[in-house]
């Protein structure tokens, strides 16, 4: 009984509150325009200026929407097509001659990509950070790390014409040979390299800022008790910072995952599932690049490569989102990041 | 005798200045030592490339750039190629530029407003935490991801066409992340008491945040500009299928006169290219952007280490 009760003046008090609310609006919305009537031609700017900032705040979620909208609108044709259907991501036959469009080979070849490069740029870039923050000599700081946020500013073609015209020879002249692999170097291995090198100043960057917000006392605490600079930096800067670094892990896998001209210049591109290190691979950014001209006029054909962006820009929002995790972890346990 | 107590002297000094007397005084001094010498090491490894790309594109197109012969220094950048794409850079060296000024003009404003609207007008909650996630989500998306946006919207849908519309709009979208994280980080550090003595002096917030806000965050909202436009102009993917190329510089607005060359463009067409000409073309178009983005991202670290100093 007390329950009814207690449910129907609940929803009383509700309706009284929307109606309310709804005079309230009317009143606010009234009294704004009485206002913008009565005042000065200062206030009313301020007032048309307030509304005018509000469109280009949404203007970077609104350009978010657009995007994944019309990935989503191009990427359904061969999500719905029996030819196609979700499978394609599991499918590993790209044939657009015979309307096969598996997509799996280039996620494979991404992800390995990106693999050897982040297994490469990782550990050097945590130890380069770790360096920079521990045990630079003051002078050689400033310029190192202006050098390493000038390897951040260098186009990405610009590694691609070196990694093409200097690695790919190398990889062919002289380490091929070590494993007798026949290879023309252009390979998985030139790709992961080269995303090494483009990722390694992203690391060190932000494993820096992250070492350097260690607290100090963290440091005095350790060392006087005993430890030595080296124990101190790896057991206790290192796991104290390790929200950070882990964001500057996952947010250098996006880089290395959304990278395009770099690794399209290097990698061979040839159809098929890498199996050593000095095969040719295909990764998702260069199908793109190279087919989109082509395959314009081709419904499925497009439908297919925008179904292939459409999982890089999904890999993309997940990394970011990983990384915010991170930032909050350390948020919470550690109260800085 | 002597020289050879000298060479050891010189031995003993070097020991003593190499730290490797602590270093063996235990096996917990020695390995701590051999980590700070590894550090060391990966510390060259990581800035050597660096200097190899540099040794690389200058040894090739450093007399491209800043040679006096026919063909060289300003005329590579001031002559258009001929029908065989020899002769200079003209069309994508005013391209690249025409590109960054007409991206800057759509993304500065928008990006910069919108940093004002949500640090000045909103409170931490929803409005702030979705505009600064989405931009946030916006820097992370893969550059050929917006190519392939700005071909299916901008060129596709709008009927706006390849050329410089297009493709400028494209980098506008990419600059906008990282003009208005800046922007809102410079807003951030002004401090409150600026804005509260504007305010009881009568001003309104518009004209606070106009002419005293934005005032003292300035420097900031360069660099942010400054890192943007470093970021946008060596970015390929986005224009292939959005700006088209050509052999001059665009005249009209739209259709077929309205395509663009840009440097970055041009490097991966011409080092594709077998002709030895152009090789060496690619690598002085290489060393010209280089440069010009270098100096750019230099100009933004100055200003804001000498902001972040005046701040401390």
């Amino acid at each position: 009984m007390t329950m009814t009760e207690e449910n129907e003046t609940i929803t009383m008090q509700e309706e009284e509150q929307i109606h309310s609310w709804h005079s309230q609006l009317l009143r606010n919305i009234s009294k704004s325009l009485h206002d913008f009537r009565m005042a000065d031609r200062p206030g009313k700017v301020d007032m048309l200026g307030k509304w005018g900032l509000f469109i280009p705040a949404v203007a970077s979620t609104l350009i978010i929407v657009l995007i994944l909208a019309f990935l989503w609108f191009e990427s359904v044709p061969i999500l719905v097509d029996p030819s196609g259907g979700p499978g394609i991501v599991v499918s590993p036959t790209w044939d657009p001659n015979r309307d096969l469009f598996g997509i799996a080979i280039f996620i494979v070849g991404s992800l390995l990509c990106a693999g050897i490069a982040i297994g490469l740029a990782v550990p050097l870039g945590i130890g380069g950070a770790i360096f920079l923050s521990e045990f630079c000599p003051m002078r050689l700081r400033q310029p190192i790390k202006m050098i390493i946020e000038m390897m951040a500013a260098i186009p990405s073609i610009v590694y691609g014409l070196w990694a093409y015209l200097v690695l790919v020879p190398i990889i062919k002249n002289n380490i091929a040979p070590i494993t007798q692999s026949p290879t023309n170097g252009l390979s998985l291995l030139a790709g992961g390299l080269i995303l090494a090198i483009m990722l390694l100043p992203t690391v060190v960057t932000i494993s820096t800022d992250a070492l350097q917000t260690v607290p100090l006392s963290l440091r005095e605490a350790s060392l006087a008790l005993g430890a030595t600079q080296s124990e101190t930096s790896r057991k206790i800067v290192l796991s104290a910072a390790l929200p950070g670094v882990g964001a500057a892990v996952v947010l250098s896998l996006g880089r290395a995952v959304g990278e395009t001209m770099a690794v399209l210049m290097v990698t061979g591109n040839s159809l098929q599932i890498p199996y050593s290190l000095f095969d040719p691979t295909y990764v998702m950014t260069s199908i793109i690049t190279n087919q989109l001209g082509y395959a314009f006029v081709f419904p499925l054909w497009r439908s297919a490569l925008f179904a292939v962006g459409l999982v890089l820009l999904i890999m993309s929002i997940c990394f970011t989102l990983t990384a915010k995790l991170f930032i909050r972890w350390g948020m919470k346990t550690r109260g800085y990041i | 005798m002597l020289k050879n107590g000298e060479s050891e002297s010189i031995l003993y000094r070097l020991y003593a200045l190499s730290g490797l007397k602590d270093a063996l005084k235990s096996r917990r001094h020695f390995s701590d030592y051999i980590f700070k010498v590894i550090l060391g090491l990966v510390i060259i490894i990581i800035v050597s490339p660096f200097f190899l790309i540099l040794f690389q594109v200058a040894g090739v197109g450093f007399w491209q750039v800043f040679g006096t012969g026919p063909g060289q220094g300003l005329e590579f950048l001031f002559t258009f190629p001929g029908a065989g794409l020899e002769g200079g850079i003209r069309n994508a060296f005013v391209g690249t530029v025409e590109l960054i000024v007409v991206a800057s003009a759509v993304g500065i404003p928008l990006s910069v407003c919108g940093a004002i609207y949500i640090n000045e007008y909103t409170r931490p909650g929803h409005v702030r935490g979705i505009v600064e996630f989405t931009s946030d989500v916006l820097a992370g998306i893969p550059s050929i991801v917006f190519g392939a946006f700005g071909f299916v919207f901008l060129v596709d849908f709008l009927h706006i066409g390849m050329g410089i519309i297009a493709g400028s709009l494209t980098l506008a979208f990419m600059m906008i992340p990282t003009i208005l994280r800046t922007t809102q980080e410079a807003l951030r550090a002004v401090p409150m008491s600026l804005r509260e003595a504007s305010l009881a002096l009568g001003a309104t917030k518009w004209s606070t945040t106009w002419n005293v806000t934005l005032r003292a965050a300035f420097p900031g909202v360069i660099t942010g500009f400054l890192l943007a436009i470093g970021r946008v102009m060596g970015e390929t993917a986005p224009l292939i299928f959005t700006a088209g190329n050509s052999l001059i510089v665009p005249t009209e607005l739209a259709g077929p006169g309205s395509w663009i060359a840009s440097m970055p463009y041009t490097i991966w067409a011409y080092i594709s290219d077998p002709r030895e000409y152009l090789q060496v073309k690619a690598h002085g178009t290489a060393l010209a952007l280089m440069i010009m983005v270098l100096a750019i991202d230099l100009i933004a670290n100055l200003i804001s280490r000498k902001v972040t100093r005046r701040l401390v």
